[in-house]
């Protein structure tokens, strides 16, 4: 049984002011003039309220890099969905934060990539870490749902409790503790990001801590990296079940990550309709159902429950998409993902520097450690 | 966080309202919507800020008539503390 989409997330563009090593985008960007125009998201908007969507994510990039946010915001509330706002923060005033809840916004999530500015500008790429402080006081000041995304990895993990505590003051309703996941940019520097088992049960520990000494103020939600969890993630909610993602040209994925999968044709939302899409289309039909899967998937009881994991990560991992997903600690190639973490915990060097370094000083310090995202044509 | 007393007034968090389709009602708050069926629905309709939880329960347990009237208030108040720990609620 095929159920109907619950969210549309609308990677509205992939220009981005930031340069995050983390980054899950697409090696290959969207160029700016590929971009879809208002026109074209409003009725997205409208289609995706007929299929029955409730949710719409606003990220990108750098959503707010669209001067018509405003206005794509306000048509997605007419249209009948709950609004995210999925934001770097950068480009965001207080007028111009004014203007999008009048618009009906009624959630913002912002990142935080540290409590401390030297370390948080390093990994940003970018000097942002004051002006996200400043935002989220004056987000404070509005009627909208506030989270805060906090990405942690091997460079910031050994300070999370430091990290928790700056975010209380910040007084969100919610915080993420978002593991930098292993897709695009991040992969890439996946050496750099990767915790070790130490520093991931430390994690664990903390954030136990802390969601006991906020329970009823702050709601904090966490998931444990899947390349040190037993069985893998059931990731979107599994494919063509939960969600789709349109990118900034139009082209309609059923997750961030799918256009690394060989020989499957993406369709574009100026050439089909959306539900023809989702109902119909090869691509959001390829790993539906169970006859596609492999053993031991085939025949596990966790089949309906996390789908044999992400076909991303099986393709960018074993080469074969439909593969079990090496997280699995049942996958044939469940060794590709022990030998990463081997890695990860024979070295235990980190690379932030003691004391309070500066950006500059970081950047200098550690030029061979990572990539910088960069931004498209 | 303590349940909710007689003079409380629960209501919908900030961000968090009503969507969803007229035969199937849900709540829709950050990244998630939660269906609602009979008594849940009920419940949370009246949570408007206005009436206090002393007024829902009594409300309520004129429509439950015949169901033990304690269980009622017991019942309804777990379930809003469940809301106010996902942040779906305040009181």
């Amino acid at each position: 049984m095929v159920p109907n989409p619950l969210a549309l997330i609308a990677e509205v563009t992939h220009r981005c002011p930031l340069h995050c090593v983390y980054c899950s985008n697409p090696l290959q960007l969207a160029s700016a003039t590929s971009e879809l125009s208002t026109e074209e998201w409003v009725s997205i908007f409208q289609q995706a309220s007929k299929l029955g969507m409730l949710h719409a994510h606003f990220t990108g990039g750098e959503p707010l890099a669209r001067q018509d946010l405003t206005e794509l915001i306000a048509s997605a509330r007419a249209a009948g969905l709950y609004t995210n706002l999925i934001t770097s923060g950068i480009g965001l005033v207080e007028p111009r934060l004014q203007a999008l809840v009048a618009a009906g916004l009624d959630h913002i999530q912002v990142s935080f990539q540290d409590s401390r500015e030297g370390p948080a500008n390093w990994i940003a790429g970018a000097k942002a870490h004051t002006h996200k402080i400043e935002l989220s006081h004056a987000i404070r000041r509005h009627k909208v749902a506030f989270t805060v995304n906090l990405v942690v990895h091997r460079q910031n993990l050994d300070h999370l409790d430091e990290m928790i505590a700056f975010i209380e003051q910040l007084n969100p309703e919610r915080v993420e503790i978002a593991h930098a996941q292993y897709y695009g940019w991040a992969l890439k520097n996946r050496a750099a990001l990767m915790p070790t088992r130490a520093q991931l049960e430390r994690a664990v520990e903390v954030v136990t801590a802390a969601e006991k000494r906020l329970a009823g103020r702050i709601r904090i939600d966490s998931v444990v990296p899947d390349y040190y969890a037993k069985y893998p993630k059931a990731c979107m909610g599994g494919w063509g079940r939960r969600l789709m993602l349109i990118n900034p040209a139009g082209k309609v994925l059923p997750c961030h990550a799918a256009e690394v999968i060989p020989g499957l044709e993406f369709e574009n939302v100026r050439e089909k309709t959306l539900a023809w899409i989702w109902w119909e289309s090869a691509s959001f039909r390829r790993f539906r159902g169970e006859d596609w899967m492999p053993e031991p998937c085939r025949s596990c009881d966790r089949r309906a429950e996390d789908f044999g994991g992400c076909r991303c990560q099986a393709l960018l991992l074993t080469g074969d998409a439909g593969a079990t997903d090496p997280a699995c600690s049942l996958a044939p190639k469940h060794h590709l993902v022990e030998a990463a973490a081997l890695a990860a915990n024979e070295d235990l060097v980190i690379a932030e520097p003691a004391g309070a370094p500066s950006f500059v000083q970081l950047q200098r310090e550690t030029a061979e450690l990572w990539q910088y995202r960069t931004n498209p044509e | 966080m303590a349940p909710p007393q007689d003079s409380s007034q629960p209501r919908l968090a900030a961000g968090c309202r009503w969507g969803g389709s007229e035969i199937s009602r849900v709540v829709l708050y950050p990244e998630g919507a939660l269906k609602l069926q009979g008594t849940g629905q009920q419940v949370l309709e009246r949570c408007d800020g206005q009436r206090t939880f002393g007024e829902i329960i009594a409300e309520l347990q004129n429509e439950f008539g015949t169901t033990d009237p304690v269980k009622i208030r017991d019942d309804i108040s777990k379930f809003l503390e469940q809301l106010q720990h996902k942040r779906i609620i305040d009181y």
